[in-house]
């Protein structure tokens, strides 16, 4: 608004009403497809929260017995344990040795090299991963014969969940690690060197002056990690479909089994809107803290 | 300037509002006589043979079909259910027998088919016992698309090497799995993996029919002693080495290809995995009725699966739905769908390849078995999806079985409470 009113110039004046034409035209398409698509789904698996629907007929008001029962299900604490491993787990792993892979080869000469390898599995899909690795894992698979061993991995809780989330940390290292050599190679090279003639090195100049530079790009690494963490899904379904016995299943696949599979669509869309809560509330909490902190 | 504006506004208004309903037209017209239909199905992997069936019909009846498969069934199901409340419909479509069946009925989404019921069993296309799985409160709806006896497939090269043979009472089949575990082989697959329910719906049923069919109406309790017994027999089976790990993900038709386990309790439809693995019948593999675990039961047991090819009622053309429905049940395209497959057909009178499988369908059709609905279908799908969550734990640690069986009957608890 500023910008306009101190350039008068002709171009202004002229894009001001056609701009102001067709402002609402331009939004409209991506309005719509974002309130069909988004915001009414929304809308209607809070609905559905409140209801007892098995996806045919119409749905039966129940009130909050859907929320009361999502306290009881044991079922839903193995899930929330296991999603609580996940979010722990991404931050320790992919993102934690993506961080030391990236200090440790940032200013290297080649270092484009070693990190090339573990960028590779980054081109795969989650399920085509989870597929990949079924058979290497497995009970009988081709790391017990390989090492000998009887070990069922995806079997015994929380086994299955600590040898997911290895195969995660295998695709995923890569990209962290990518992020961070981009923030370590963007940080301004001043206050390092003036930190380094005041005798500081190593740990000392890691932790003291490269770490909080590096501040805004570690919000958005850990904060994306954080969300992934918390929606898991394509690589618990294809490998252990969240068993056996649910106990490998995470929040997202809980959602999915209860409404999909069990057809509870009430029950299910309960889960679903916990999912959002938690997904939401530490999202905010997060950025709150990171981005709110800086600001 | 104003109206132009307006103008210049509903125009991309109306410009988005259309692209947007365009996606979610169907582009045929309703009133017109359907020429091709489509068959939407969970059975991704036979769209080969869909095809095949869908030439032979226009060529035959003039009615052409294109089939839609998803591999999923889960999301197969749910787009289905969602189809039942829009105006884009399959005109054909898979389903599941039993509970799955008479939900849709009394949603009143899928037409009646007495009347092709009525003509194919006075024609002989299909048979009454079939029919009771195809009916709620009297009436009938659907055809057969597929049906399946369960039975054991084994390694003939295995047996032979042991010299081994077929079994026909349960101790003589114990005496195998023993004689194979004394060489170091697994006699048994078993999975913890979707297919978790097998081995305790044959133990079951074997063991006491009656009681199969009262848990799976409600009329009895997982933790009745007689099932509490089958899981008991369960366990000792999978404590005596009989089975292959059951985190194992090898495809069942490689674990008896490869020898990983002598035998396969599987359904007719894998003699098309035993194909597809160039194995012959009666030479690389074979196939035996499981014998009764309870000698003194009058007649064997048989698992029994037969997947519906249904209509909706709301169909687009009603009438050509139900022409397809008819040519489908006749001898002339079973006779091509069976051999296509390599799997038994719903009607008596069609003969596949393979004569272990014919002598089954001839034998299943004289009422030598007691047929048992599969328990995958004979289940309400809230306690399925608790019993195979249960006995998927149950197999990866055979003590749990008590537990398992209470979370089941609390699952089967709260549905019959709801749906008696």
């Amino acid at each position: 608004m500023t910008v306009a009113t101190t350039k008068p110039g002709g171009v202004s004046r002229r894009r001001a009403p056609l701009l102001g034409t067709f402002r609402h035209g331009y939004v409209a398409p991506a309005a719509l497809l974002v309130a069909g698509l988004l915001y009414a789904p929304f809308l209607w698996t809070v609905y559905l929260s409140f209801t007892s629907y098995d996806g045919l007929g119409d749905p039966e008001w129940t009130g909050l017995a859907n929320f009361g029962r999502l306290l009881e299900d044991p079922a839903l604490l193995t899930s929330l344990r296991n999603t609580l491993i996940w979010v722990a787990g991404t931050m320790l792993l992919p993102v934690g040795l993506g961080l030391l892979i990236a200090v440790l080869s940032y200013d290297l000469k080649h270092g484009v090299w070693y990190r090339l390898p573990f960028m590779l599995p980054y081109a795969l899909s989650g399920a085509g991963l989870a597929l990949v690795w079924s058979p290497i894992l497995s009970h009988g698979g081709m790391v017990n014969l390989l090492f000998g061993v009887d070990t069922a991995f995806l079997q015994e809780e929380p086994t299955n969940t600590l040898a997911l989330l290895l195969v995660w940390t295998w695709q995923q290292l890569g990209v962290n690690t990518l992020l961070f050599v981009v923030g370590l190679q963007s940080i301004p090279k001043a206050p390092i060197e003036a930190a380094r003639i005041d005798g500081a090195s190593g740990w000392q100049l890691f932790r003291r002056v490269i770490w909080p530079l590096m501040a805004p790009l570690t919000a958005v690494v850990v904060g994306l990690a954080l969300v992934a963490g918390l929606k898991t899904f394509d690589i618990v379904w294809v490998m252990t479909q969240g068993g056996p016995g649910r106990n490998s299943e995470t929040l997202a696949v809980t959602m999915y089994r209860d409404t999909f599979v069990a057809s509870e669509y009430g029950y299910g869309s309960a889960v679903a809107v916990m999912l959002t809560v938690v997904t939401g509330l530490a999202s905010y909490l997060y950025l709150r803290r990171q981005v709110g902190g800086t600001s | 300037m104003t109206r132009s504006r307006r103008l210049r506004m509903a125009t991309l208004s109306v410009a988005a509002i259309s692209l947007i309903l365009a996606g979610c037209s169907s582009g045929e017209d309703p009133k017109a006589g359907k020429t091709e239909l489509t068959l939407y199905n969970d059975k991704g992997a036979w769209s080969k043979y869909f095809e095949e069936m869908g030439s032979l019909s226009k060529q035959k009846i003039g009615l052409g079909m294109k089939p839609v498969g998803y591999t999923d069934s889960a999301g197969y199901q749910a787009f289905i259910k969602a189809s039942f409340r829009t105006d884009v419909k399959p005109d054909l479509f898979s389903w599941q027998t039993g509970g799955m069946l008479a939900e849709i009925v009394k949603q009143k989404q899928v037409a009646e088919t007495t009347e092709v019921w009525q003509e194919a069993i006075k024609n002989g296309d299909l048979s009454q016992d079939v029919a009771s799985y195809y009916t709620v409160d009297g009436k009938q709806y659907c055809v057969p698309m597929n049906v399946a006896y369960w039975g054991m497939f084994y390694n003939k090269k295995i047996f032979d090497q042991h010299e081994l043979k077929p079994p026909t009472t349960w101790d003589e089949l114990i005496k195998i799995a023993d004689t194979l575990k004394q060489n170091k082989l697994p006699a048994f697959y078993h999975t913890s993996v979707l297919f978790s329910f097998v081995w305790f719906e044959q133990l079951l049923a074997g063991t006491d029919p009656d009681l199969y069919d009262k848990l799976s109406t409600g009329q009895a309790k997982y933790t009745d002693p007689g099932v509490v017994a089958v899981m008991e027999r369960w366990k000792s089976m999978i404590d005596a080495g009989y089975f292959v790990n059951p985190g194992d993900k090898t495809d069942p038709g490689d674990v008896l290809k490869n020898g990983k386990a002598a035998m396969v309790s599987f359904g007719t439809f894998f003699n098309t995995s035993m194909t597809q693995r160039a194995m012959k019948p009666g030479e690389d593999y074979g196939f035996f009725v499981i014998p009764n675990v309870n000698a003194s039961l009058p007649k064997t047991s048989m698992i029994f699966e037969s997947g519906p090819l249904c209509s909706q009622t709301k169909a687009a053309d009603p009438a050509a739905n139900m022409k397809y429905l008819k040519w489908w049940v006749g001898e002339e395209a079973q006779q091509k769908w069976s051999i296509a497959r390599g799997d038994v057909s719903a009607n008596p009178k069609v003969k596949g390849d393979d004569e272990a499988l014919n002598k089954i369908t001839e034998d299943a059709g004289k009422g030598e078995y007691r047929l048992v609905n599969r328990y995958f279908e004979a289940t309400p799908p809230p306690i399925l999806t608790a019993a195979l969550d249960g006995f998927g734990a149950f197999l990866v640690k055979p003590d749990s079985y008590p537990k398992v069986l209470e979370d089941i009957q609390r699952a089967a608890d709260e549905y019959w409470s709801t749906h008696r």
